[in-house]
Order: structure tokens, then C-alpha cells, then sequence
């Protein structure tokens, strides 16, 4: 006998260093898929080969819509060998490859012939798959063999099928909602699991008839459900039903008789059911609760750690209701804190803080004591907040709960954690008077080694506070001042403020306080020392900023009544000067900060060299630069800036550029000209637009550019004026005109005399794309189907021949200038379709939602489908011109 | 629904995922708060021990057996026992199929045939199949017996 033990143990250690999987990798893996296309199939090695594939995809790995393709189409041919291994591996790489609905087609047939196999099997791992892969269209071929297969004699064929019905009940419920009289029949199946997936989609077929759950309730109770699951499935439909008529009858409750003899079940889930739904019953009686609870006590010392936690979380969750109903399973519960699994554990001690009596404080802190050493920071959190409302409802037990606390304070933890303690304390304070000098000296020890910089800072300013409040306020101020020579920048700022407050409450302090903040005029750092400066002035009383006693301590404890943000945009515009910077001057109104810098009172305008807050985006330059402009200034509103168009080749002697700046009844044209030759000097730069392709469009302003330097760029812009709010488009041509003077090199001056000169550019187009702006959306279905249906334009247009889809799509979207959403804007490889979804803002900030359909034939023929929503349905027309005409 | 099966070798390298009703953007937090709460827990443990945690609305219960940590996801109706349930049908069909608690090696070796199991057991989110007997026949595509 001993011979194969050793054998198996000198397997065990090949096995360690050897992985079926090692090295896999993607391409060999489809390289070998290859073998299903081979006419001798090789079972065995297929089905390896699906396991490697399964393995992958189980590893993240994904594959390119080619090689699933690849990949599935060579799975299929697998349906002719009969190897029922292989085919059960089939229907799962399948499920699992989950391929398009293009693609669905090549298998249809395959299943459908499996799902009328004389195999059981074949009949219900076909329906799987099929319902896993299909659309609508084809449900309704295959209806008639899945409502057959629901009633299927034998179980396994009719649960597939119920569960399909149930996942196809999300995506095509008026079907699925045909099949409930065979669905009722298989709810009196004898087959456990029928049964059970059976209830749950008769339920949700009639899930919205309210009388219909409460017939099928009725009806079910009283009868025999065979399956436990089916059984607690049952115990929720009967509580739902119960909520949902308690608020009508009074008197006995309804089905609480079959609640209450579900606790009699021999099944533990059935049990558990039933006395959760009676805990959870609204205004439930204690005796009602009573048989409930007595079985939720038993399951507290089960040998199950699933069952004790059910019945622990549930007694969690009466405690808070009705704790004396839980006070009998208390000592059950207490020998559950040593529990091994600590979600447990920490369930039992907060039901018992919440349950337990003022004399039971001292023994169930004692016991708690030893656990918080061993469980995680965030159980720890909870049990610190049970304890604070249990001290809360015990005042008279302070003592002990606050000693708990500061002993949990001084042991290990993370922030989170440590704060809790510090919360509750704090709380603890406030609401109970005695306890506030101790609490305040468990403070006091805790931050002289505390290493959150933020709670020093908190304790120190609460300590300020209600410190000077005290008997002997001296005693904390040794701790204070440790502050000021122990730790970093921050808390010594904080430390400083603390002592100010004792000093200016404290009379008798006051003189001792002074020596010590002199001290701290010798600090490192900048805060620290102001700080100390300013409350020595305040508090002297002799000083400039507070006159009167009354005014020192509203300017020390008093809220500051500015928003920070706003005092930190006056501080930074203010510049030195004779005038004093004045606080009362900021304002008080919480606004977004780009305005509450323009509005920032008593201070010019920022110069152009001031700094910004924020890097700005080139559509508020753009906005600056023009707003700057007199002439534009009564333009109104930016709309958009196009990108800039280059009117000019490379290299050339003068480079050009243009933006088109969009206005409601405007268009401005900014040209950026660059001169390019350092022997010319280039004056008086205007551009000679001529738009006579542009019929709606008339010249309003031209504003020339004084100079252009060498390789200086400078702007020179044109405006025109077109009717408000309509897309006008049209084409200009332009023509540089400027005086030349000859620059000396040597010297860098100019001629006085300058010839006049032109040079031609490039036209520039208005086109409808340039009125909308991109704006996308994050969910385009719900934006969608927000929009009103009746603003929706639907029309269908030939595109005529075009290269491929994705070219006809990308043509599409520019015209519109639209942003596209969802990636949608990618056509795959090959494809014969495509939908691409748009969204943006028409001028006039009208909203616009675009959904495409395109379609490509042989011959490279695209068809395409508009729809359009939008806020105006005007608009919505428009959209359609604009693809028409384009 | 059941929201996560999870497997992981002891090194809390992924071995087998199926997440049903997960966004895929929460799935990467779901499966490293997973490994975390089994390396914090299961060390030590005794094979097909389960321990339960709760988060808001979501149950969590997870075992080791042999050298791989399995992990089930549920809400709603999935609480602790359905999914100690749905836990006790993965582990008996992976003792099944590899006839013992498994190393990694083994549980790779099988791997194919785990993953039926796991097909048969749990179909898209909803527990199907819990007798191992029948998880067995069910993936040789034999009718179960009790037909």
C-alpha cells in the first residue's frame, strides 16, 4: 500500500512547477483552433483546444472581432461530430464567445435542430444557447418549441427553458408574457427545481397585477411546494402581499398563519425565510415576534457560520426596533464575540450595545476589550460608534465607556478609525457635562502623540474652545505649548491660536500667555510668527485691531462670515498699497470663481500680465481677446471658434491663418499673419474680403493691423453681418493687402517710404458644421428618449458610391460637425452596417440628438437612415437641409 | 441575482470569473476586493470553512478549498444562504471533478470541465443545478437520474 502514496507524492511535486496553461498564448491558441476545421475530427484535441480558449477568456484576454469571428465560425463546424463531450463544450464556447447578431444565423439552425433532438440534453443545452444569442426576430420562430419545452417531461429541458423565460422577460416581456399557462402548469411540477424557477417567473410575469400575486399567494400557500427554494420564494411573495395589504384590513393579519408554520419547515433556508419576514412585518407584535426570535436563537449556536451570521444580522436589525424582544438570545450571543469569523462577532457586540442593560455595561466592555485587538480597522469603527449612543443612553456610565475610548485612542490605527474615537468623544463632551474634563485630558494625552497632523489641528481648536470653560484652565496649557515645539508648521499655527483663546478668556493667564506666544515670534515658519503677532497686538488691548475686549473675542471665536474662496481671490488681486486691504470688502455670496475674480471689489481690471487661477481654454481667449475689441463688443456671445484654417502654403513669404468666430448674428474672421522675410517691414495689414458667394453675409467692420515685424505674428480681423440666428453659409475670397518697407539689416530700420502690395490667399467657407457645437453626452439612450418624440425627423438618403462605410460615416459626421458618442464613430473592419450616434448644440443653443443608419451594398453603394431630435423641431428640419444640401 | 463567482489560486491570481449584472469598469474593484478579503481571512483555514461578509446590499461568501479560493457575489435574493448554497454546489462539483481538494495544478488540469460545471451551476446570474450527481451527469450531457 505505501508503494502508490509515495508515487502520489512525487506526482504532487511535478505538479507544482508545471502548469497545463504555462505559456499559453493568444495567436497559438487560434492557430490551433484551425483543427476544427479538419474533416476528421479529433474530439478529444478539440475539446482541449475549446478549454485553452475558455482558459483565455477567463484570463481577461480579448479577442478582435475578426478573430471571434474566426473563431466562432470555426466552432460551428463542430455540430457534425457526435462526441456529446465535444458538443457539451460547444455549447458553452458559444455562450461564452457570445457572437453578433449577424453572426447568430450560422448556428440558428444547428440548435434548432438540437432543440428538437430526441436527446434530452441536446434539447435543453440548445435552448440555453439559442436564448442566450438571440434577438426578437427570432423568439418568435422558437416560441412554440420553448413554450412545449416549459411543460417537457423531463425537468432539465423544462428549467432551461423556464429560465430563459426569465432572462428573455427583461428583453422581450410581451412574449414571454404568452407563455403563463404553461408556466403555471410547471409551477405544480414534481420536479423541485421546475418548481422553483417556475414561481419565480410566474411571479414576475404578473409582478405589476397586485391581485394576481395575491391569487397566486393564496392559492400556493395552502398547497404543497415541494422545493425549499420555491418555498422561500413563496415566504417573499407572501410578505410583499402582506405590506401590501396590512394598510387596509385591521385585525388578524393575513397568511401569518403560514408564516408561522414555515418555522416548522424542516428546512433551515425555509425556517430562516419565514422568521426574517416575520421580523421585517410592519408593526409586528411581540407576539408575533416571539416564535420568530426562538428560532433565530437556535440558529446563534449553530455549527454553520452562514446560518449564525443570518441570525445574528437579522436579531441586529430587531434590536433596533424592539430590544427587549432580543434580550433573551443576549447570552447566546455574548459567547459569539469570540467568534471566529469577525463580521460575526462584530455583529453580536453592536446587538448587544444595543440590547444590553445599564448593569451589564461593565462585563460586556470587558469582554469587548479583548476583542478590538484582533479585528479589522472598519469593524473597529462600528463597535466605537454602538458604544458612543450606548454611553449616550447611560450617561450615569461615562466613566468606564470614555476610559474605553482613550484606552482604544492609544492603541494602533488608521485615520479613519482614530477619528471615530476622536468623534465620539468630542460628542460624548457636548452631551454630557461630567464627562467633559475627563474627555478633554484623554484629548490632551492623545495629541501629544498623535501623528494626524488633521486631528491635532481639530483637538487643538476644540481644546480652545471649551478648554478656558474649565476649572483649571492652566492645566492644558503645558500641552498646548508642546505643541508649539514638538510639531510641524500646521499644528503650531494651530497651537498658537489655541493659546490666544486661553489667553483672551483667562485673565489670570493672559501674562503667561504673552511670554509664551513672544516665544513663538521666533518660529521658522511664516504663520506661526504672524500669527503670534497678531494676537500679542489683539490682546493687549492697546493695539490697533481689536479696541475693546468684546471685539477681541468675537474677532477670535467668531465664524468668519466671508466664504474662503472669496477671500483668497480679494487677497490675491489686492496689490500693495497705501490703502489697507479691507475684508469687509469681499464678498459674501458663494459664487463660481471666474466671476468672483472679475467682481473682485476695489481693483482695476487685471493687467494682461496677472496671473490666472486656472489655465484657460483657447475658447475664453478667444472670448478675451474679442471682448477686448470695441467694435465686437456688441456682438453678444461667443457661440464657437473654428479651428485654424491655413490660407497660405508652407514656406511661403507670409504665413496666414484664419479662425472663424461664430456669433449669433455675426461671423468674425481673425486672420493670424506671419511675416516671414527679415528685410520687410509690413504695414497697415489688412485682408480685402470679397463676398459675393456669400449672399447673406455683408461686411461690417475691418480692423487693420498697424504693423507686422518680422516673425511677430499679429491679428488683423473682418466682421460681418448675417441674419440672427440662421445657419447662412457661403464662400469668401481673400486677398492681403499691405504697404512694404524695406528693413536694413544691419540696423534694424526701416524705410520711410513703403510700396503697396497684395497677396493672395485661400477662401474661406461658412458651412452649417461651423453653427454647432460638439457637446457630447454620457448616456445617449436616456438622452435620447429624454427628447420629445414629435421633434424626431426621420428621412432616408442614397449617398451614392463611396470607398467604404467608414469613410461614408467620417463624411457624415464632418458635415455635421457633430460630436459622436459612444465610440460609435469607429466602423469595424468589414462591416456591411453601421449605427453612429451624434449629439451637439445648434446655435441658438438648441440641443441635437442624431442617431445614423448606414448600409453598404456590392457596389459600394451607402444608404443611409436620419433620425433627428432636438429641443426644436425647427431644428430638427434644419439638420435634415444641411445633409441634403451636403 | 448573483453577481460574482470568483475563483483565485492562494497568490490571488484570477483562475476562473463570471460576473453577471457588473459594470465592467466596477469589475476590477470587485475582484481586488475580493483577493484582499481572502488574503486577510483564509489564511489558515479549514477546506470548505465559510466565512460571510455583507457590504450595503451585497453578501459575500467565500471558502478555500485545497490550494483555490472560491468567492460568490450575491444580492437581493441571493443573501448568505443562497449563497452558501450556491458555494456548496461549486465546491462538491469541484471535489467532484477532481476527486479531492484540489492544487492548482489539478484545478488547471480540469479546467475545461470546471467550467461546465460552473455553466451548469450558475446561468447568467440565476442558480440552477445543486446536486453534483446531477452537475455530473448534466456536463456529459446525460439526462439526471432522477428522470
Amino acid at each position: 500500500m505505501a508503494q502508490p502514496l509515495v508515487k502520489k507524492d512525487d506526482d504532487r511535486d511535478d505538479e507544482a512547477e508545471y502548469s497545463p496553461f504555462l505559456g499559453i498564448e493568444k495567436g497559438a491558441v487560434l492557430q490551433e483552433a484551425r483543427v476544427f476545421h479538419d474533416p476528421q475530427l479529433d474530439a478529444r484535441r478539440c475539446s482541449q483546444v475549446i478549454t485553452k480558449l475558455l482558459y483565455l477568456l477567463n484570463q481577461g484576454e480579448t479577442f478582435t472581432k475578426v478573430e471571434a469571428t474566426e473563431v466562432f465560425f470555426a466552432v460551428t463546424k463542430l455540430f457534425q461530430s457526435k462526441d456529446t463531450g465535444l458538443r457539451r463544450m460547444v455549447y458553452l464556447i458559444i455562450k461564452e464567445l457570445s457572437p453578433s447578431n449577424d453572426e447568430v444565423i450560422i448556428v440558428t439552425s444547428s440548435l434548432m435542430k438540437d432543440m428538437n433532438s430526441k436527446t434530452d440534453m441536446y434539447r435543453a443545452n440548445a435552448i440555453r444557447v439559442l436564448c442566450r444569442i438571440t434577438d426578437g426576430t427570432l423568439l418568435t420562430q422558437i416560441e412554440r418549441y420553448l413554450k412545449q419545452a416549459i411543460v417537457d417531461k423531463n425537468p432539465v429541458v423544462a428549467s432551461a427553458a423556464l429560465v430563459s423565460g426569465v432572462h428573455l422577460l427583461q428583453t422581450n416581456p410581451e412574449i414571454v408574457k404568452r407563455w403563463s399557462n404553461e408556466v403555471q402548469e410547471a409551477v405544480q411540477s414534481r420536479a423541485a427545481l421546475v418548481q422553483f424557477h417556475a414561481l419565480a417567473l410566474l411571479h414576475q410575469i404578473r409582478q405589476n397585477d397586485r391581485l394576481a400575486v395575491s391569487k397566486l399567494v393564496t392559492s400556493l400557500t395552502k398547497g404543497s411546494v415541494r422545493s425549499p427554494l420555491a418555498q422561500c420564494l413563496l415566504i417573499r411573495y407572501t410578505s410583499q402581499v402582506i405590506r401590501e395589504t396590512s394598510n387596509a384590513q385591521s385585525g388578524e393579519r393575513p397568511f401569518f398563519d403560514y408564516l408561522e408554520s414555515c418555522l416548522r419547515h424542516k428546512a433551515e433556508m425555509v425556517i430562516f425565510e419565514a422568521a426574517r419576514a416575520i421580523t421585517e412585518l410592519s408593526g409586528v407584535t411581540n407576539r408575533e415576534l416571539t416564535p420568530a426570535i426562538t428560532v433565530l436563537q437556535l440558529f446563534l449556536s449553530s455549527s454553520k457560520p452562514v446560518l449564525r451570521f443570518a441570525a445574528v444580522r437579522t436579531l441586529n436589525k430587531v434590536a433596533m426596533t424592539h430590544p427587549l424582544a432580543v434580550t433573551n438570545c443576549n447570552i447566546d450571543m455574548e459567547s459569539l464575540i469570540s467568534d471566529q469569523n469577525r463580521s460575526i462577532a462584530t455583529l453580536a457586540i453592536t446587538t448587544l450595545l444595543k440590547t444590553g442593560n445599564e448593569s451589564s455595561v461593565d462585563r460586556l466592555m470587558k469582554q469587548i476589550t479583548n476583542f478590538m485587538s484582533d479585528i479589522a480597522d472598519e469593524f473597529k469603527i462600528v463597535v466605537v460608534e454602538a458604544i458612543r449612543s450606548l454611553c449616550l443612553k447611560f450617561p450615569l456610565k461615562y466613566r468606564s465607556l470614555m476610559n474605553f475610548l482613550s484606552n482604544i485612542l492609544r492603541e494602533e490605527g488608521g485615520f479613519e478609525y482614530k477619528k471615530a474615537i476622536v468623534d465620539s468623544i468630542v460628542i460624548l463632551i457636548r452631551d454630557i457635562p461630567d464627562a467633559k474634563e475627563s474627555g478633554l485630558f484623554h484629548l490632551c494625552e492623545f495629541i501629544e502623540d498623535c501623528e494626524f497632523t488633521y486631528l491635532s489641528t481639530q483637538i487643538l481648536h476644540f481644546l480652545g474652545n471649551e478648554g478656558p470653560k474649565t476649572s483649571d484652565p492652566s492645566k492644558y496649557i503645558r500641552y498646548i505649548y508642546n505643541r508649539v515645539i514638538l510639531e510641524n508648521a500646521t499644528v503650531r499655527a494651530a497651537a498658537v491660536s489655541t493659546l490666544a483663546k486661553f489667553g483672551a478668556l483667562v485673565e489670570s493667564l493672559k501674562p503667561r500667555i504673552f511670554v509664551l506666544l513672544r516665544r513663538c515670534l521666533f518660529d521658522i515658519d511664516d504663520e506661526v510668527r504672524d500669527r503670534a503677532t497678531l494676537y500679542l497686538n489683539t490682546l493687549d488691548g492697546n493695539g490697533s485691531i481689536g479696541e475693546t475686549d468684546d471685539n477681541v473675542k468675537e474677532f477670535l471665536f467668531g465664524p468668519l462670515d466671508v466664504p474662503l474662496v472669496n477671500l483668497e481671490t480679494s487677497l490675491q488681486n489686492y496689490e500693495p498699497s497705501e490703502q489697507p486691504f479691507d475684508i469687509s470688502l469681499v464678498p459674501k455670496e458663494v459664487k463660481s470663481q471666474p466671476l468672483a475674480e472679475k467682481k473682485a471689489p476695489g481693483k482695476k481690471p487685471a493687467g494682461l500680465g496677472a496671473p490666472t487661477s486656472n489655465p484657460t481654454s483657447t475658447v475664453d481667449t478667444y472670448e478675451k481677446l474679442l471682448s477686448a475689441i470695441p467694435e465686437f463688443s456688441s456682438f453678444g456671445k461667443l457661440f464657437k471658434s473654428s479651428a485654424p484654417v491655413e490660407l497660405t502654403e508652407a514656406e511661403t513669404e507670409y504665413a496666414v491663418n484664419a479662425v472663424k468666430h461664430i456669433f449669433d448674428g455675426h461671423v468674425v474672421f481673425q486672420y493670424s499673419c506671419t511675416n516671414t522675410i527679415p528685410e520687410q517691414l509690413l504695414e497697415n495689414v489688412t485682408v480685402f474680403v470679397d463676398a459675393s458667394d456669400a449672399e447673406e453675409f455683408s461686411e461690417a467692420v475691418s480692423k487693420p493691423l498697424r504693423s507686422l515685424a518680422y516673425d511677430s505674428p499679429g491679428n488683423t480681423f473682418v466682421a460681418f453681418e448675417k441674419p440672427a440666428g440662421v445657419p447662412a453659409v457661403g464662400k469668401f475670397s481673400n486677398l492681403l493687402k499691405f504697404i512694404v518697407k524695406e528693413v536694413d539689416p544691419s540696423t534694424g530700420e526701416a524705410d520711410d517710404e513703403g510700396v503697396e502690395d497684395e497677396y493672395q490667399l485661400e477662401d474661406i467657407e461658412i458651412v452649417s458644421a461651423d453653427y454647432m457645437l460638439k457637446v457630447g453626452v454620457s448616456n445617449f439612450r436616456n438622452a435620447w428618449e429624454s427628447m420629445d418624440p414629435d421633434s424626431e425627423r426621420v428621412d432616408e438618403y442614397g449617398l451614392g458610391a463611396r470607398e467604404s462605410l467608414a469613410e461614408a460615416v467620417s463624411a457624415v459626421i464632418n458635415l455635421l460637425g457633430m460630436q459622436p458618442c459612444e465610440e460609435t464613430d469607429v466602423v469595424p473592419n468589414n462591416s456591411r452596417s453601421h449605427t453612429c450616434l451624434l449629439s451637439g448644440v445648434f446655435i441658438g443653443n438648441v440641443k441635437v440628438l442624431v442617431r445614423l443608419s448606414f448600409g453598404i451594398d456590392g457596389p459600394k453603394q451607402v444608404a443611409m437612415k436620419l433620425a433627428v431630435r432636438s429641443d426644436d423641431p425647427e431644428i430638427s428640419d434644419a439638420i435634415h437641409d444641411i445633409v441634403a444640401n451636403g | 441575482m448573483l453577481l460574482a463567482v470568483l475563483f483565485s489560486n492562494s497568490e490571488g491570481n484570477i483562475l476562473i470569473e463570471r460576473f453577471h449584472g457588473v459594470p465592467s469598469e466596477e469589475r476590477l474593484h470587485w475582484r481586488s476586493f475580493l483577493v484582499k478579503l481572502g488574503a486577510d481571512n483564509l489564511k489558515g483555514a479549514k477546506n470548505e470553512e465559510l466565512f460571510v461578509a455583507s457590504h450595503k446590499s451585497v453578501y459575500i461568501v467565500y471558502t478555500i478549498l485545497g490550494d483555490v479560493c472560491i468567492y460568490v457575489v450575491g444580492k437581493d435574493e441571493y443573501d448568505e444562504l443562497a449563497l452558501a448554497e450556491v458555494i456548496f454546489a461549486i465546491t462538491s462539483a469541484v471535489k467532484d471533478v477532481c476527486s479531492k481538494p484540489p492544487t492548482e495544478r489539478i484545478f488547471l488540469d480540469k479546467y475545461g470541465r470546471i467550467c461546465l460545471c460552473l455553466d451548469e451551476i450558475v446561468w447568467k446570474g440565476m442558480l440552477e443545478n445543486t446536486d453534483k450527481d446531477r452537475v455530473k451527469r448534466l456536463i456529459r450531457l446525460k439526462p439526471p437520474t432522477d428522470v
